[in-house]
C-alpha cells in the first residue's frame, strides 16, 4: 500500500509567497487630505415616476437600480465617483468577456452623473444624453459635464458617444477606470477632463440600465416602455415622451423620505405637454 | 364592364394602394443585424466553426471561410397589455464562395455547381423565436408568455439559461406574478417543450436510440417553477425546481404504430390478459429527472454578502427504452446509466472592502455529489463556482451535458464540476487603475473510487487523462489533446487538485491609458489511480501545470483599441496516459502563444480582428513527439440598426 497522497511540497511555499505579496501590496496608509462630497437618496424609490417597474427577467434583482449614495472624492490629479446601490452589483452577463477589451465587472447598471460647475443661467446643456427619454434641466442648473459610469469598455463607450451625443459630446467625460465593488460602482476621472472639484458644484446621478444593443440613437440605455418585458422596464410610455430612468437624486440629497415625492414630482410628465425635469443638487444649499 | 366603371374601379384601387400604412407601423418595431465572420488558419479545413461534431455530414466545423448572417427582430405592440414578437435569422453556414446554393441536398457528392450541400449553405431565413406576451394589470399574475424564452427564470442547476446562439430556440408556456403586500414573493411556473436534440439519454428524447423503432418526442415536456421570497431588504431566498419527462409509446399496446401485439394474442395464439384495442395508446417513461435547489442571498451589512445553495438531483432511466450509450458509444454519453440521486451545496462569503483599503475577500465551500447531474442545466455561458478552475476561461457547471462545440477557437470553455468537493479563497485589491487578485483552490473528488464501472454505467467520454488543451482541441482526439472536460469518472481514481493563480491589471498613464494585464496560474493535479493491486505503484499521475500570460492594450483613437498578448505554458505530466498493462509515460508539453487584436467601433459598425501564432511541442515518453506551428485569425464585422 502506497501513501495516499504525495502533494507537491512546492505548493505551500509558492502559495504563501503569492498571498503575502498580494496582501503586503495593500497600501495601508490613511486616506488623509482627500476632500469628498456626499449625497444620499432614500431607499425604495427605484421606480422612477412612482409607477416604473423592473424588467421581468430575474437578473434585474430587487434594488439593483436603487440609488442610495453618491460620493465624489478629490484624489489629487483625479476625482473618484462612487455610486452606491441598494443591492450588490452582479455581473450576470460576464462583462469581462465582452469584445473591445472586456467590460468593467458589472452588467446591468449605467449611471450618468450630471454636473453643473457654474450654476449660471444659460451656461451648459439643458437636455440629457440620448436614451433618457424626454427630460430637461432648468436653465440655471444646466449641466456642464457628465461622467458615464458604464460597464462597457472605454473603446465602445467613446465610440457610442461620438456617434450619438452630437454637440453634447463636449461635456462627456469617459472615466479612465470603472469598476464594481460590493454595492458600489466606482469611476475615476482625470481632473484634466473634469476640472477642479468644488463644493459649489451641483450634481445628479441618473440610474439607468446598460443595454449593449440599444434602440436607435439611444446611448447604451434600456428603454422604459408601457409594460415591462424580460429586458424592458415598464410603467412608462412606448414613445419617448417619458423620462427613462429608474432613480436619481432629488430634494437636498440628504436621503430623507420627502425626497421620494420630490423625485416623483420632478419626473412627472404628460406626453405632448409636460416634460420631466432633472434637478441639480448642490451640497452648499 | 363599361369604361366609366372600369376607370372608377381603377381610381379606387390606386387610391387604396396609395393609402399610408403608418397606423400599423406605429405599433411595430423591427431591428436588424448583419454579422460577418472571417476565420482563417494555416490548415486545409473548410468551415466557419472551429469545433463541430465531426460525424455530421456537413461542413459545420473547420477553420477557413467567410460567412454572413442576417437577423431581423420584430416586436409588435398589440395593446397596452399584449406584445408579440419574433426573430428571423438566416441559417449560418453559407460561405461567400457559395454562389447559387439553393438548398439542394446531395451530401454524397460535391458537384461543381455548388448547388448540392443542403439548406445550411443556402442561408435560408428561419423563424427562431416567436412569442406572445401578456402582462395583465394584476399583481398575482402579471406575466404570461407563450412561445420563445431563454429560460433565464431558473438557474444553472435546474434548467439553465440557453446559450446565446440558441437563445430563442426554447419554447414553452411561462406564467408569473407577485404576492404579498409589498410584492415580497415572486413566482414563475412553466412548461417547456423538451429539445429533442440534447435532453435525455444519448442527447436525445428518443431519436436515434437503437432500442426504439418509433421515437415519440412530441409529448416530451419539462416543468419548472421558482418562488422567490424577499424576506427583507437584505435577504432573499429562492426555491427552484424542474422535472423532465421523456415519454415513449408502449409497443405492447395494440393501438400503437408498429405494435408487437396487433391481435392481442401471444405466440401460442392465446389472448393476452389486459390487451384491449381501445384507440388509446399507452405511454412509458424512457427517462425522467428532477432537480431542486434552495438558495439564499443575504447582504446583512454594506460589506458582507452571504450566498448559498442546496440542491437535490434525481433521475430515472428505463433501460428497455434507452440504449446504453456508456456501453455502445464508448463512454460518450451525458448520463450515468442507472437511476441516481444526489445532493450538492455551495456556500460563499464575500467581504467587500471591510477595512476600507480596497481589499476584498471571498471564500467558498463547494460539495457536489458524484451522482449529481443537471441534464437540462446550463450547458455553457454560466459559472456556478468561484474558482478559475482547470480550463480557466469559461467556468464550471454541474452537468455532463456541457456544450463546448459550435465555438470558435477564441471562445470560452466550460468544464463539469460534478463530484468536486473543496474550497476556494480569493483576495482582491483594487485601487484607482490597479487591480490585483489571488486565488487558491483545493479540490477533492467525490468521484474518487476504485473499480468504477465505466464500461456500462459511468460515462468517461473515452478520454479522461491528461491536461486538456482547449486551444488545440479536437473532438475525435486524434492529436492527444487530453481529457474531455465532461469526463468526471475514471475506473480507478484517487485524485486531488490544488490551483493557485494571481492576476494583475494596471493602467499606465500613457496617452489615453495603457492597460497591462498579467496572469500566472499553477496547478498541481495528482491522481493515484489504482491504490491496490498489480501496477498500483507505477500508475500515479502528477501534473504540474504552469501558465503565464501578459497583455498590453490601449485605445488609440475614439472607438479604436489595439492590443498584443503572449502566453507561455508548460505541462509537466508524470504518467500522463497509458494503461497498467503497458505502462505510462512522462510527457512534457511546452506551448507559446502570441498575438494581436484590434477593435474598431465606428458609427454603429463593429470590427474586430484577432491574430495568433501557437508553437507547441509535446515531448512524449512512450509515443512520438508532436509539433504544432499554427497561425490563425478571426475577424468579425457587424452592424445593427
Amino acid at each position: 500500500m502506497k501513501p495516499m497522497f504525495a502533494v507537491s511540497p512546492v505548493f505551500p511555499s509558492w502559495l504563501g509567497r503569492a498571498l503575502a505579496v498580494a496582501v503586503l501590496a495593500v497600501p495601508l496608509v490613511a486616506l488623509a487630505g482627500e476632500s469628498a462630497l456626499s449625497f444620499s437618496d432614500p431607499a425604495g424609490d427605484d421606480n422612477g415616476t412612482g409607477a416604473y417597474k423592473y424588467p421581468s427577467n430575474p437578473e434585474y434583482k430587487t434594488h439593483a437600480f436603487d440609488l442610495r449614495k453618491l460620493e465624489v472624492t478629490d484624489k489629487g490629479d483625479e476625482v473618484e465617483f462612487k455610486v452606491t446601490m441598494g443591492a450588490s452589483i452582479d455581473d450576470p452577463w460576464n462583462s469581462r468577456d465582452w469584445p473591445d477589451g472586456g467590460g468593467n465587472g458589472f452588467s446591468l447598471q449605467f449611471v450618468q452623473v450630471y454636473i453643473d460647475t457654474d450654476h449660471v443661467k444659460g451656461s451648459g446643456f439643458t437636455t440629457p444624453l440620448p436614451g433618457l427619454g424626454k427630460a430637461t434641466f432648468a436653465d440655471d442648473e444646466a449641466w456642464d459635464k457628465v461622467v458615464l459610469i458604464s460597464p462597457q469598455p472605454r473603446t465602445r463607450l467613446s465610440a457610442e458617444v461620438k456617434a450619438k451625443a452630437g454637440a453634447l459630446r463636449a461635456g462627456v467625460v469617459v472615466p479612465k477606470s470603472t469598476r464594481a465593488s460590493g454595492k458600489s460602482l466606482i469611476a475615476v476621472v482625470k481632473k484634466s477632463d473634469l476640472g477642479e472639484l468644488s463644493s459649489k458644484w451641483g450634481f445628479n446621478a441618473i440610474v439607468q440600465s446598460n443595454e449593449g444593443f440599444p434602440v436607435g440613437r439611444d446611448l447604451l440605455t434600456r428603454p422604459v416602455n408601457q409594460t415591462p418585458g424580460p429586458h424592458r422596464f415598464g410603467g412608462g410610455d412606448d414613445s419617448d415622451c417619458d423620462p427613462q430612468w429608474m432613480d436619481m437624486l432629488a430634494g437636498k440629497g440628504k436621503g430623507d423620505g420627502s425626497e421620494v415625492q420630490a423625485q416623483y414630482s420632478a419626473m412627472k410628465y404628460t406626453c405632448g405637454s409636460k416634460v420631466a425635469t432633472i434637478p441639480m443638487v448642490y451640497q452648499g444649499e | 364592364m363599361n369604361r366609366p366603371i372600369r376607370l372608377a374601379l381603377l381610381a379606387a384601387m390606386t387610391l387604396l394602394l396609395a393609402l399610408p400604412a403608418y397606423a400599423d407601423i406605429a405599433k411595430f418595431d423591427i431591428d436588424g443585424r448583419i454579422y460577418t465572420k472571417h476565420l482563417y488558419q494555416n490548415d486545409d479545413s473548410q468551415g466557419l466553426l472551429t469545433l463541430g461534431n465531426p460525424f455530421w455530414p456537413d461542413k459545420i466545423s473547420g477553420h477557413n471561410g467567410v460567412g454572413s448572417e442576417l437577423e431581423l427582430t420584430i416586436r409588435g405592440k398589440v395593446s397596452q397589455y399584449v406584445e408579440a414578437g419574433a426573430r428571423l435569422a438566416s441559417r449560418f453556414g453559407m460561405r461567400w464562395q457559395d454562389w447559387w446554393a439553393s438548398g439542394d441536398l446531395a451530401y454524397a457528392q460535391e458537384n461543381t455547381s455548388g448547388d448540392s450541400e443542403g439548406m445550411n449553405r443556402a442561408a435560408y431565413m428561419q423563424l427562431r423565436g416567436s412569442y406572445i406576451q401578456v402582462t395583465p394589470d394584476m399583481q398575482a399574475i402579471n406575466y404570461i408568455r407563450v412561445g420563445a424564452h431563454d429560460f433565464s427564470l431558473f438557474n444553472p442547476w435546474t434548467i439553465g439559461k440557453v446559450r446565446y446562439i440558441d437563445r430563442d430556440n426554447g419554447r414553452g408556456y411561462f406564467i408569473g406574478g407577485k404576492l404579498g403586500g409589498d410584492e415580497q414573493v415572486q413566482w414563475f411556473a412553466s412548461a417547456i417543450a423538451m429539445p429533442k436534440l440534447f435532453v435525455g439519454p444519448g442527447w436525445s428524447t428518443g431519436l436515434g436510440d437503437p432500442l426504439l423503432t418509433n421515437a415519440f418526442w412530441s409529448r416530451d415536456w419539462a416543468y419548472a417553477g421558482t418562488v422567490k421570497w424577499q424576506v427583507n431588504e437584505s435577504t432573499a431566498v429562492r426555491l427552484v425546481g424542474d422535472f423532465t419527462q421523456d415519454l415513449e409509446v408502449n409497443r405492447a399496446d395494440p393501438d400503437a404504430v408498429g405494435t408487437t401485439n396487433a391481435n392481442c394474442r401471444d405466440s401460442l395464439g392465446q389472448a393476452i390478459p389486459g390487451c384491449v384495442q381501445d384507440h388509446a395508446v399507452d405511454m412509458l417513461t424512457r427517462y425522467a429527472s428532477g432537480n431542486a435547489t434552495f438558495d439564499l442571498n443575504s447582504e446583512p451589512t454594506d460589506w458582507l454578502r452571504v450566498t448559498g445553495l442546496l440542491g437535490y438531483s434525481w433521475q430515472h432511466i428505463d433501460p428497455k427504452l434507452a440504449g446504453n450509450g456508456v456501453a455502445l458509444n464508448q463512454g460518450v454519453f451525458p448520463l450515468v446509466f442507472k437511476n441516481t440521486q444526489d445532493f450538492a451545496g455551495t456556500l460563499r462569503l464575500s467581504a467587500n472592502d471591510p477595512f476600507g483599503v480596497g481589499l476584498s475577500l471571498q471564500a467558498e465551500y463547494f460539495n457536489i455529489g458524484a451522482d449529481w447531474n443537471a441534464i437540462f442545466g446550463a450547458r455553457r455561458e454560466a459559472d456556478v463556482l468561484l474558482t478559475d478552475g482547470l480550463v480557466g476561461s469559461g467556468g464550471q457547471l454541474p452537468t455532463l451535458n456541457l456544450a463546448n462545440e459550435f465555438i470558435d477557437f477564441d471562445d470560452l470553455w466550460y468544464e463539469s464540476c460534478i463530484g468536486w468537493n473543496g474550497a476556494t479563497g480569493v483576495a482582491t485589491w483594487e485601487r484607482d487603475t490597479t487591480r490585483l487578485k489571488a486565488e487558491y483552490t483545493h479540490i477533492e473528488y467525490n468521484t474518487n473510487m476504485q473499480n468504477r464501472d465505466i464500461d456500462k454505467v459511468y460515462p468517461n467520454f473515452l478520454h479522461s487523462e491528461g491536461w486538456t488543451d482547449t486551444g488545440l482541441y479536437d473532438y475525435a482526439n486524434v492529436t492527444d489533446r487530453g481529457r474531455d472536460p465532461r469526463s468526471v469518472y475514471r475506473r480507478n481514481q484517487f485524485r486531488r487538485t490544488n490551483i493557485g493563480a494571481v492576476w494583475g491589471k494596471h493602467q499606465f498613464p500613457v496617452g489615453p491609458g495603457l492597460d497591462l494585464e498579467v496572469k500566472l496560474k499553477l496547478v498541481n493535479d495528482t491522481d493515484l489511480r489504482a491504490v491496490n493491486g498489480v501496477g498500483a505503484l507505477n500508475d500515479d499521475y502528477e501534473g504540474n501545470i504552469a501558465i503565464g500570460r501578459g497583455s498590453l492594450s490601449m485605445p488609440v483613437y475614439d472607438g479604436v483599441r489595439v492590443g498584443v498578448f503572449s502566453q507561455i505554458e508548460q505541462w509537466d505530466e508524470k504518467n500522463r496516459t497509458g494503461t497498467q498493462a503497458l505502462g505510462y509515460g512522462h510527457d512534457i508539453t511546452d506551448k507559446q502563444t502570441s498575438g494581436v487584436n484590434l477593435n474598431v467601433n465606428y458609427q454603429g459598425m463593429r470590427f474586430s480582428y484577432y491574430l495568433e501564432y501557437i508553437h507547441k511541442t509535446q515531448d512524449r515518453e512512450r509515443e512520438a513527439d508532436q509539433l504544432w506551428n499554427i497561425w490563425r485569425s478571426k475577424a468579425v464585422v457587424e452592424a445593427a440598426w
